[in-house]
């Protein structure tokens, strides 16, 4: 469960400040499908980094599993980001001094001994995660070899590494052409359905926001509206607005 | 941390030519460090170990002597006794005291034939130690030891007849020198008869000598050239025999009225002994100076060496030694090893300063890379990497160019360290005490400058490891 309750934030440079959220209240259950869905600057970006917990300078509460972020050390932050969390960015962020499976066992280097995925495990897992996303050929070829759709899919392979609780996407199908990017919503209506993950999707597209069941509208740092319906499971992105590449 | 270890390998290899690029720097510096400090190490062991052995101190009376025109005339007792010796030994840090004393009667040394072509003669300035002081510099097929021949009486008509390395056939000792310890065998006073003295040759002892280093040197380096003899190899020289003749002398007005002549032999050298004379053990010394001079020369010494347990305590030790009531013999050890000291500081600072200047470059290097891989940081913050994780990463990748660089620089000091001594062996002219190699490489030096070399790398990224352990993955992956 995450429960966010009058969540501020505001950006300061120099002399001006801009307040992108203004009190977001707002509870996601577990093994929710939920969009996040507003204009450029509305502040749903801000809000998927504060919940991943990438961004801890705000204020409010923000509560995952009962725990408060912002009474996390470091440590334990970046414990919960490993373990528990799971980012799939617009811009893929894949290394590109390393090959597809050392880009998707890249969290495990992270365990720190600390009952995480030994060397052999997380190499067998990224096999198999990568076989998953029919990309097991791949498995030694650098990021740039690779299409925009597997690039994203070594990213969903990565963050699904240490099978976390909760998926938080960034636009992901925001770099993709039409085809990849139905496969990528496919694929995340599987993982909510099939393995019960939470996922979190951040758009600006109406059409990509219809494929969860619950929409979150923001608008200039507040929640307009929190929906439910049934998912369209056959999403269309070719008639979605697409925003220019990262 | 296994993992961090492979992200650091990965990212030096896919950043190589920024950390080659930005270590040249402490390579230089390091050589430059090792190189100088090998040096100072170097000349600072054949100055300190061969000219001026540091490790011992030479103790004397207390000067109290009055300069009176061209004289300098001695008010005090000039010699040491028993007590004194105990007294020294009881000084901390002291673990051994050896009385010498001074041969203070006029001999002369001849001999050397084989070596020389000629037989040579010289006026001998000799010392007597105690045999224990130079032990192992003793050739294991001779002994240097006081042996007894007043009552040798085995008889022989050749060297062969009596078998042993340190014995030789000769005339036995005259009845001059069979006086009992304490009297003298001075003009007016007969020397004792002894009524069965043999008449012909018996086997007798040579009286073993020792020379020092610094006088093979002086002969290899000067007095050869002057003179037009040959080079001499310590080597070779060893086992020489000649004739000691105590009381005689080259100066009319010293020679004494009586003679005893003795047959010496070289069986070794060592940095202990005088350095310029001969060195023998101190019963001979001792025999000879009650013989011809003073029945109490026995019991008294004009030096006493002292043994300290390491270099590092010879100033307290020399402390003790003043505070006892004596003197220390000024050898000029001290003030070469103070020069030699301040030889290191300039050189060592210089190097310092140049891998501070590397460490520098070091830091500018790393902010760079840090600026160009912000993403790269910001995807690790994201997938699970603390603050201490990435400045781990970017001190580790500082430590391991450290860690290569300074083996790098050690490597080319070497280099030009044995450059140096190649040069030095072909080109520059035999000098006394011209070493093999000027530098000396010790294990501690290397694993200093390695150290030195990672230090400075480590300290050089400690700042650009802190601006990437705070950059907000937030700002860097999303822009916001």
């Amino acid at each position: 469960m995450i429960r966010l309750s009058g969540v501020h934030k505001t950006y300061r440079t120099g002399q001006t400040s801009l307040e992108v959220l203004k009190g977001v209240d707002l509870e996601i259950g577990d093994g929710e499908f939920v969009s996040i869905i507003g204009r450029s600057g509305s502040g749903k970006t801000t809000l998927l980094n504060i919940i991943g917990g990438l961004d801890s300078d705000y204020t409010g509460k923000v509560e995952v599993e009962g725990r408060k972020l912002s009474e996390m050390s470091d440590r334990d932050l970046s414990r919960y980001r490993n373990r528990h969390i799971g980012f799939v960015f617009q811009s893929f962020h894949l290394l590109g001094h390393m090959t597809c499976l050392e880009n998707v066992i890249l969290p495990s280097l992270f365990n720190g001994g600390d009952g995480g995925l030994s060397e052999k495990q997380a190499q067998d897992r990224g096999l198999e995660l990568l076989a998953q996303m029919d990309l097991a050929d791949k498995a030694h070829a650098r990021p740039i070899h690779l299409s925009g759709g597997q690039k994203q899919r070594i990213a969903i392979a990565r963050a699904l590494l240490h099978k976390p609780e909760l998926l938080i996407c960034d636009e992901p199908t925001g770099n993709l052409d039409r085809d990849s990017g139905d496969a990528i919503l496919k694929l995340f209506s599987q993982l909510n359905e099939r393995d019960g993950i939470t996922l979190i999707i951040v758009t600006h597209d109406d059409i990509i926001a219809e494929a969860a069941a619950r929409v979150v509208r923001i608008v200039e740092g507040n929640v307009v509206e929190d929906r439910r319906s049934e998912p369209n499971k056959n999403v269309d992105t070719s008639t979605s607005q697409r925003e220019e590449s990262a | 941390m296994s993992g961090l270890t492979q992200l650091i390998r990965k990212d030096l290899r896919h950043h190589r030519r920024h950390f080659i690029l930005a270590s040249i720097g402490i390579v230089v510096g390091i050589a430059a460090f090792a190189f100088f400090l090998a040096l100072g190490s170097g000349v600072r062991s054949v100055v300190l170990g061969e000219i001026f052995p540091l490790d011992k101190l030479e103790v004397i009376p207390r000067s109290t002597d009055v300069d009176l025109g061209p004289l300098r005339v001695g008010m005090g007792k000039d010699t040491l006794n028993d007590e004194a010796a105990k007294k020294l030994g009881e000084i901390e840090h002291v673990t051994g005291v050896y009385p010498k004393m001074k041969l203070t009667v006029p001999s002369i040394a001849a001999g050397g034939k084989e070596l020389f072509g000629n037989a040579m003669r010289t006026e001998m300035v000799a010392d007597g130690i105690d045999p224990k002081l130079v032990a192992e510099d003793i050739d294991s097929k001779y002994a240097f030891a006081y042996f007894d021949d007043r009552e040798a009486t085995k008889a022989c008509k050749t060297d062969a007849d009596c078998g042993e390395t340190m014995l030789y056939c000769g005339d036995p000792l005259p009845a001059h020198a069979m006086t009992a310890d304490g009297a003298t065998a001075g003009e007016d006073e007969p020397a004792a008869e002894v009524a069965d003295a043999p008449k012909g040759k018996v086997c007798r002892h040579y009286v073993p000598v020792i020379a020092s280093n610094h006088l093979v040197e002086i002969y290899n380096g000067t007095i050869r050239r002057a003179h037009s003899l040959p080079k001499l190899n310590p080597n070779f020289v060893l086992g020489l025999k000649f004739d000691l003749r105590v009381g005689a002398s080259m100066v009319r007005a010293s020679k004494r009225k009586k003679v005893i002549t003795e047959r010496g032999r070289l069986v070794g050298f060592s940095d202990r002994a005088i350095s310029l004379g001969l060195t023998l053990p101190l019963g001979y010394v001792s025999r000879y100076n009650v013989l011809f001079d003073d029945p109490n020369a026995a019991k008294t010494f004009h030096s006493i060496i002292v043994d300290v347990d390491a270099k590092d305590n010879v100033a307290g030790v020399a402390k003790g030694v003043e505070d006892a009531g004596f003197d220390v013999a000024d050898s000029g050890a001290e003030q070469a090893a103070m020069l030699i000291a301040v030889f290191m500081m300039v050189f060592g600072f210089v190097s310092i300063v140049i891998v501070g200047i590397a460490a520098i470059n070091i830091m500018h290097v790393f902010f760079m890379l840090i600026y160009e891989r912000q993403r790269e940081i910001g995807i690790m913050r994201a997938v699970g990497a603390s603050r201490a994780n990435i400045r781990t990463i970017i001190l580790g990748e500082a430590a391991v160019v450290g860690a290569l660089a300074g083996v790098v620089g050690v490597g080319l000091s070497m280099l030009a360290a044995y450059g140096f001594d190649l040069v030095s062996a072909k080109y520059i002219p035999d000098f006394p005490y011209k070493p093999d190699t000027y530098f000396e490489f010790s294990p501690l030096l290397l694993a200093t400058s390695v150290g030195f070399a990672i230090g400075f790398c480590v300290l050089g990224a400690v700042l650009p490891a802190r601006r990437a352990a705070k950059l907000d993955p937030a700002v860097v992956l999303t822009g916001q």
